[in-house]
């Protein structure tokens, strides 16, 4: 699958800045809407890849794409906020100048040529298959350097997402039959994540990571 | 037909927990699940020994290590279920859980055991993942069950690493189908077809694949680095759910490790997936070695020994031949007496209400027949003859030594470390004068009473016993099949 016309590189270069931005959001509906504009963007590339195979699975898969992760996943972060008041995003372990550093690095990293055999898995698609690899490595990072539980859900979510980029402009996509098995996950995942959230409030009051300090033995 | 008995029983079990409000039929559904999902698995391994492959419809196939590792699922769970009955009554005649909770533990469990059955049976890559990514989920609120701060922290962990490993391990399986060229991915791509294109691949390609196949699946193996998540959850989530996460589930992930790196032996040789399996082994025994010798708690200690026998069969593994063909023994032994002693350590924690080893004393006075239980078992799971453990840490550092000789010093040095502080923990509970709380707090009938709470981990036992001196012709040819594929 050749996907370098322009819209598919805009798309992908606006999924990859949502993925950037999600690290410098400090509002917790910021980092909702932004997982919702990545989403939107996945979606969109489902929907190229339904015109150019004229598959109806994918079209069926891309419509789930728009429920589960453009809709549902939004709705319940901002649900989950409005309940718990968590207006603020739980602070990072690194500060921006340094966060956006390693983003820089990762970023460059994917273009390396350490990962160079996986972006030439397609060779006519591999700036964008660079920036998807680019794309998940941040989102890697945002898991690993956020305190807040909420923020690390996000994180997972994007990761998916960035996953989801790569096997699109790769070629990688699966069946529509396993694509709903994997999306039905996601949204179990989601549902049960959510529910944790909660539980975590409940418990700590907090969503802060840091205070989870009762398994020091 | 025998895989459909299995499906079909655990969903019925699931539904019947689902629907019915009375204890007796859950309780009821579930062990009778269990018995058919392990009778089934039986006869799934006597056809798999005697044709090679049982291959029910095009999305499921079971192999010689699928056979297995399916038999483990089986045994263990059986083992579990009728553990469980009674563990959860000790446990709702203490005032700890309630009807609603015992139907959401029966609920999830059969889910659980349903999914890692899917796992071993998918014959698709993608299939096979959703089915570890569904034991996470699954297991989720089993860890959490006690709602406690301790085990929702545990439960997250759980939940949060898992789930990162795992969407790893996804981008490593799809890098897998490169060779198979765009859009051919789309049809049902089974492990066969994978092993077939695994020429075709990328050598590079195949490499970081593995590597990320590793770390991300390795993630629900244990290996260290990445076994962070596992004390935590396995000594916070109830303890037939830590029976069988330490005992089964950890198999399950390595069964997904053990087929992609046949795909990539294929690609670039044997050398390159050998150099990881061996690094990650060692690195996880001396993590376990050092982390078991300093701790308090029982549970964590026999999670810690779990990560040490993941990291031996991955060094089985590594260094193949007699090796691989002891790290599939060791798999074997290792689920029976490790989900053993965390029954026992169950029956233990019902008695004395605490998972802290200082907490233990007197243990073989308080609980005669557990007590003998777990040293027996603590004797089997760290390799003291007749147990067939010493055998199989025996045949995997054999397979090491020519080539890898200063690693089997350092693993035999580890692992005398290991008895001797493991040791030291097993006296301190055994032994001296009964605590406190083992007399005032009541076990009612204590093992009198509680025949169900001993015969499960003593049946374990006794077929890693017995299993050590005569190994089923059948199940001998699995072992050899795998040995010789892996």
């Amino acid at each position: 699958m050749i996907m370098n016309a322009a819209p598919q590189q805009l798309i992908l270069a606006i999924f990859f800045l949502s993925v950037v931005f999600l690290h410098i959001a400090k509002k917790n509906s910021g980092a909702a809407v932004l997982y919702g504009i990545q989403s939107a963007a996945i979606v969109l590339l489902l929907l190229f890849s339904f015109f150019e195979t004229g598959d109806p699975g994918a079209l069926l898969i891309a419509f789930l794409a728009l429920l589960v992760k453009v809709i549902l996943a939004p709705v319940f972060i901002f649900r989950l906020t409005k309940m718990h008041r968590l207006k603020f995003v739980v602070s990072a372990y690194l500060n921006t100048p340094l966060t956006l550093l390693i983003v820089a690095g990762l970023t460059a990293a994917a273009h390396s040529q350490v990962f160079g055999p996986l972006a030439n898995i397609v060779p006519a698609n591999q700036p964008l298959l660079a920036l998807s690899l680019a794309a998940l490595f941040i989102s890697l990072f945002l898991i690993v350097n956020r305190k807040g539980a909420l923020s690390q859900i996000i994180g997972v979510l994007s990761l998916e997402n960035s996953i989801v980029a790569f096997a699109i402009f790769a070629g990688l996509e699966q069946s529509p039959g396993l694509q709903f098995g994997v999306m039905f996950d996601i949204f179990a995942w989601l549902v049960i994540a959510t529910v944790f959230i909660s539980m975590m409030y409940r418990h700590f009051g907090s969503l802060d990571v840091t205070e989870l300090k009762h398994l020091k033995d | 037909m025998e895989l459909a008995l299995i499906f079909a029983a655990v969903f019925a079990a699931t539904l019947v927990c689902l629907l019915v409000k009375n204890r007796t039929a859950i309780e009821y559904a579930s062990v009778a699940a269990a018995i058919l999902a392990f009778a089934a698995s039986v006869v799934i391994a006597i056809k798999v020994s005697a044709s090679g492959t049982y291959v029910p419809t095009g999305l499921f196939s079971i192999d010689a290590l699928g056979a297995i590792i399916a038999l483990i699922i089986g045994i263990v769970s059986l083992a579990v279920s009728f553990y469980s009955v009674s563990y959860l009554r000790r446990e709702t005649e203490k005032g700890i859980v309630g009807l609603g909770r015992v139907r959401q533990f029966f609920i999830l469990l059969n889910l659980f055991i349903g999914a890692m059955f899917l796992a071993v049976a998918s014959s698709n890559p993608i299939l096979t993942w959703i089915s570890i990514e569904a034991t996470t989920l699954s297991t989720a609120f089993l860890i959490s069950f006690y709602d406690k701060p301790s085990s929702m922290e545990a439960a997250w962990k759980y939940l949060i690493i898992n789930s990162i490993g795992l969407l790893l391990g996804f981008f490593g399986t799809i890098l897998y189908f490169t060779p198979l060229g765009t859009g051919a991915a789309a049809g049902l791509t089974t492990w066969n077809v994978l092993l077939r294109s695994a020429a075709l691949l990328d050598p590079t390609v195949a490499k970081i694949a593995f590597v990320f196949v590793l770390i991300g699946y390795g993630t629900k193996v244990g290996l260290a680095p990445m076994h962070t998540w596992l004390p935590d959850a396995h000594s916070k989530a109830p303890v037939p759910v830590s029976a069988l996460l330490s005992g089964v589930l950890l198999n399950v992930a390595l069964i997904a490790v053990l087929r992609f790196r046949a795909v990539t032996d294929l690609a670039v040789g044997p050398e390159f997936s050998r150099g990881l399996l061996i690094a990650f082994g060692i690195l996880s025994v001396f993590v376990a070695v050092f982390m078991i010798l300093g701790q308090k708690n029982y549970k964590r200690l026999l999670a810690y020994s779990s990560i040490e026998n993941m990291g031996l069969m991955s060094l089985g593994f590594g260094f193949g031949g007699i090796g691989a063909f002891g790290a599939i023994l060791h798999m074997i032994y290792h689920s029976l007496v490790k989900s053993a002693l965390f029954l026992a350590a169950g029956t233990i924690f019902l008695r004395y209400s605490s998972t802290k080893i200082e907490k233990v004393k007197g243990a073989l006075t308080a609980l005669p027949v557990t007590g003998v239980l777990f040293l027996i078992g603590f004797f089997a799971i760290t390799g003291t003859p007749p147990f067939g453990i010493f055998l199989t840490k025996i045949m995997i550092l054999s397979a090491g030594v020519k080539a890898h000789p200063l690693i089997v010093v350092l693993i035999l040095a580890l692992t005398a470390v290991l008895f001797v502080g493991f040791f030291g923990h097993v006296v301190a509970m055994m032994f001296g004068e009964k605590t406190r709380a083992a007399d005032e707090v009541a076990t009612p009938g204590g093992e009198r009473g509680g025949a169900w709470l001993i015969a499960p981990p003593l049946a374990l036992l006794a077929v890693a016993l017995a299993l050590s001196f005569y190994i089923p012709p059948f199940l001998e040819r699995l072992v050899a099949v795998v040995a010789s594929n892996y």
